[in-house]
C-alpha cells in the first residue's frame, strides 16, 4: 500500500516538473519568472508561443500516452499475454494504411481519420484473434508483427513519392487536433476505468468464468473495442508510436501490484508522463529540427522488450 | 437435481454415458466413483449443464438445466476444480471476490466485508491480502472452495478436489466439506478417486462404468467385493480395522 501511494506521489511530482520543464524549454528558453510573467499577461509573446506551439502539444502528448499505456493495459489482460500491444500487433498501422487508401480514394467527412483508424484496428483485430493465438503467446506476437510489418509496407508502397510522416507528429500540433483528442481520449480512458474488473476477470480460465455466469466472449469484445477506439484515437492524430503500451503497464504491475482497478489508473499517468518526456526530449536533441517521439519510444523499447522476452513475460504469469 | 434418460457421446462412436437415470440426493453428500474412462467427469459436466445430453434431460428444480441462464445457474451451483489455472497474479480476497460476481452487476466492485464470512469458513480469512500463490497447495484449495462458497450455491459441486493434495491436507478438506454440508446444508457432489475416501465422507454413491449407472446406494450397500472388483476391474478384498472401519484394499501379485 505505501510502495503504491509511493508511486503515485513520485509519478504525479515528476509530471508537475516535466510539465513546467516543457514549457520553458524550446527554441527559445524561458526561465520561471518569465513564464510567471507571461501567465500574468505581462509578456504576451511568450504567452502566444506557449499557447500556439507548447502547450496544444504538451497536452497531446499526455493524453495519448496515457491513451497508448492504457490500451496497450487492457490488451494485456484480454490476449493474457504480457508483450500485447495494439502498436507492435498490427493494430495501428493498420489503421494508418487505412487512413491512406481512405485519403486517398474518399471524399472528406468528418472524423474521417479517427473512423478509418478504428476500422483499420478493427480488421487488424479480426485477422489476429483466433483460438490459437489466443492459446499461444507467441504465436499471438509473431502472427501481430507479421501483421504489423505487412501494413507498414503497404503504406510505404502506397506513399513511394510521398513524405506522410511529418503530416503525423506532435509537431505543430493545432488546437482544434488536441480539443478533439483530449475529448475523445478522456471519454476513453473514463470508460477504461470502469471496464477494469473485466480485466481482472480475464485472470481466470474461460470456463471457471463460464460457472460464475461471467459473458466471457462479450466482455472480451467490449474490451477489445476499447483498445481499438483508444489506440485508433491517438493514431489519426500522431501515428504510430510504438512500446509505450509495454512499457508503461509492465512497469506499472511492478510498483502497483496486479489489480487492473490499480493498473490502469497507474498506466494512466505514467504513460502521460512517459511520452511527454520523450516528446520533450526529442524536440531539444537536436535544436533546431526534432527527433519524433515514435523514434525514441522505439529506441527505448527495443531493449526493454528484449528484457521482457529473455525473462519469461511473454508467458504472462501463470499461478497456481 | 434429477437425470433422465441421459446419453452422451463426444463423437458418433460409443456412448460415453448411457441411459443415465438417477436423483442427486437433496443436503447430502453425493460421491461418484468409478475407474478412470468411466465417465465421472463428463456426467459431472452433463449435471454443471457445461454439456447438453444428446437425448434425455438433466433438471435441477424441475426445470431442465439448459434453460437456465449463466447467472441464475451460478447463484444455485458452484464448482471447484482439482486443478485451477491463473493468467496473473491474484490475492486470497480477489479470488473469493469472484464468487460474489453472480449477485452484482458485471462492472460493480466487491468490498472486501462482503467476502471475509467466506474465508473465516476455511480459516484463511487472515491471508486476505496474499497472493494466492504464496499459499500451499491444500490452503490454494481452500480458498478455491471459499470462491465457491461465496456464490451461497444449493449445489456445491468438487471435481477430484484432493488429486494434488497430500493425505493430512486431503483429510481436512474433506472434514471441511462434511461440516459445510451439516452446517449449510448444502448438497455436495463430488468426483472421487479414492474409494475409502468416499466410503469415509458420504452419505451416497453412484458407483459407475462404461458410461452406466452400476449402483447407486449408501456406503454400507457398496461394501460388495465382488461389485467393487467388477467395477474397477481388479481383484478387491474388503477388510475390517477395529475402532476405524471397512477399508477397501486392492489386491495385487
Amino acid at each position: 500500500m505505501l510502495k503504491e501511494r509511493l508511486a503515485y506521489a513520485i509519478v504525479c511530482g515528476a509530471m508537475v516538473i516535466t510539465i513546467i520543464l516543457a514549457l520553458m524549454l524550446g527554441t527559445q528558453f524561458y526561465s520561471l519568472p518569465q513564464l510567471w510573467q507571461a501567465l500574468m499577461g505581462q509578456r504576451p509573446a511568450i504567452l502566444a508561443t506557449i499557447m500556439t506551439f507548447r502547450l496544444p502539444r504538451i497536452l497531446a502528448a499526455m493524453v495519448a500516452g496515457g491513451m497508448l499505456a492504457t490500451a496497450g493495459a487492457i490488451s494485456q489482460a484480454v490476449f493474457r499475454n504480457r508483450l500485447a500491444d495494439p502498436t507492435i500487433l498490427g493494430v495501428t498501422s493498420a489503421g494508418e494504411f487505412l487512413m491512406l487508401v481512405g485519403g486517398m480514394v474518399l471524399p472528406v467527412f468528418g472524423f474521417q481519420k479517427q473512423l478509418l483508424a478504428l476500422i483499420g484496428g478493427l480488421l487488424a483485430f479480426a485477422l489476429l484473434a483466433n483460438r490459437k493465438t489466443m492459446r499461444q503467446p507467441y504465436q499471438l506476437i509473431i502472427v501481430g508483427v507479421a501483421l504489423n510489418f505487412t501494413f507498414m509496407a503497404l503504406t510505404q508502397l502506397f506513399t513511394k513519392n510521398i513524405d506522410v510522416s511529418s503530416s503525423l507528429s506532435f509537431n505543430g500540433i493545432t488546437w482544434s487536433a488536441v480539443t478533439t483528442l483530449l475529448i475523445t481520449g478522456i471519454l476513453g480512458l473514463v470508460v477504461a476505468l470502469l471496464m477494469a474488473p473485466w480485466a481482472n476477470d480475464l485472470k481466470l480460465p474461460d470456463e471457471q468464468l463460464s460457472s460464475i455466469g461471467i459473458p466471457v466472449t462479450a466482455i472480451r469484445l467490449g474490451l477489445l473495442a476499447l483498445v481499438v477506439y483508444l489506440s485508433a484515437d491517438v493514431t489519426s492524430v500522431v501515428g504510430t508510436i510504438a512500446f509505450i503500451g509495454i512499457i508503461v503497464p509492465n512497469v506499472a504491475r511492478y510498483f502497483v501490484g496486479h489489480d487492473y482497478q490499480t493498473i490502469l489508473p497507474f498506466s494512466m499517468l505514467s504513460g502521460a508522463w512517459l511520452l511527454l518526456v520523450v516528446d520533450t526530449i526529442g524536440r531539444l536533441v537536436v535544436l533546431p529540427s526534432e527527433i519524433s517521439a515514435a523514434t525514441i519510444m522505439a529506441v527505448l523499447g527495443g531493449p526493454f522488450l528484449i528484457v521482457l522476452v529473455q525473462r519469461g513475460g511473454a508467458h504472462g504469469i501463470k499461478a497456481g | 437435481m434429477e437425470l433422465k434418460q441421459v446419453n452422451y457421446s463426444y463423437s458418433n462412436s460409443k456412448k460415453t454415458i448411457s441411459d443415465f437415470t438417477a436423483t442427486v440426493p437433496t443436503g447430502q453428500i453425493l460421491s461418484i466413483i468409478g475407474q478412470n474412462g468411466a465417465g465421472k467427469s463428463t456426467l459431472l459436466k452433463l449435471l454443471l449443464g457445461r454439456l447438453s445430453p444428446d437425448s434425455g434431460t438433466v433438471e435441477l428444480d424441475g426445470q431442465p438445466i439448459s434453460a437456465l441462464s449463466p447467472r441464475k445457474r451460478a447463484a444455485k451451483i458452484a464448482v471447484v476444480s482439482q486443478q485451477h489455472q491463473l493468467y496473473d497474479e491474484m490475492t486470497v480476497k480477489e479470488v473469493v471476490k469472484t464468487g460474489r460476481l453472480p449477485f452484482h452487476s458485471l462492472l460493480a466492485t466487491i468490498s472486501d466485508e462482503e467476502v471475509r464470512p467466506f474465508l473465516q469458513a476455511v480459516d484463511l480469512a487472515d491471508a486476505m491480502d496474499q497472493p494466492l500463490t504464496s499459499l500451499s497447495g491444500g490452503q490454494q484449495q481452500r480458498v478455491w472452495l471459499a470462491a465457491a462458497l461465496a456464490q451461497e450455491p444449493q449445489y456445491l459441486f468438487l471435481d477430484e478436489p484432493t488429486t494434488y493434495l497430500d493425505i493430512r491436507y486431503a483429510h481436512d478438506l474433506m472434514a471441511l466439506i462434511q461440516e459445510l454440508n451439516v452446517k449449510k446444508k448444502m448438497t455436495i457432489i463430488m468426483v472421487l478417486h479414492d474409494i475409502n475416501q468416499a466410503l469415509k465422507v458420504s452419505d451416497q454413491l453412484w458407483l459407475i462404468k462404461q458410461g452406466k449407472l452400476l449402483k447407486a446406494g449408501t456406503p454400507a450397500t457398496m461394501l460388495d467385493e465382488q461389485l467393487l472388483s467388477q467395477a474397477f476391474e481388479v481383484p478387491i478384498k474388503i477388510v475390517k480395522i477395529e475402532k476405524y472401519g471397512p477399508y477397501v484394499i486392492q489386491l495385487a501379485a
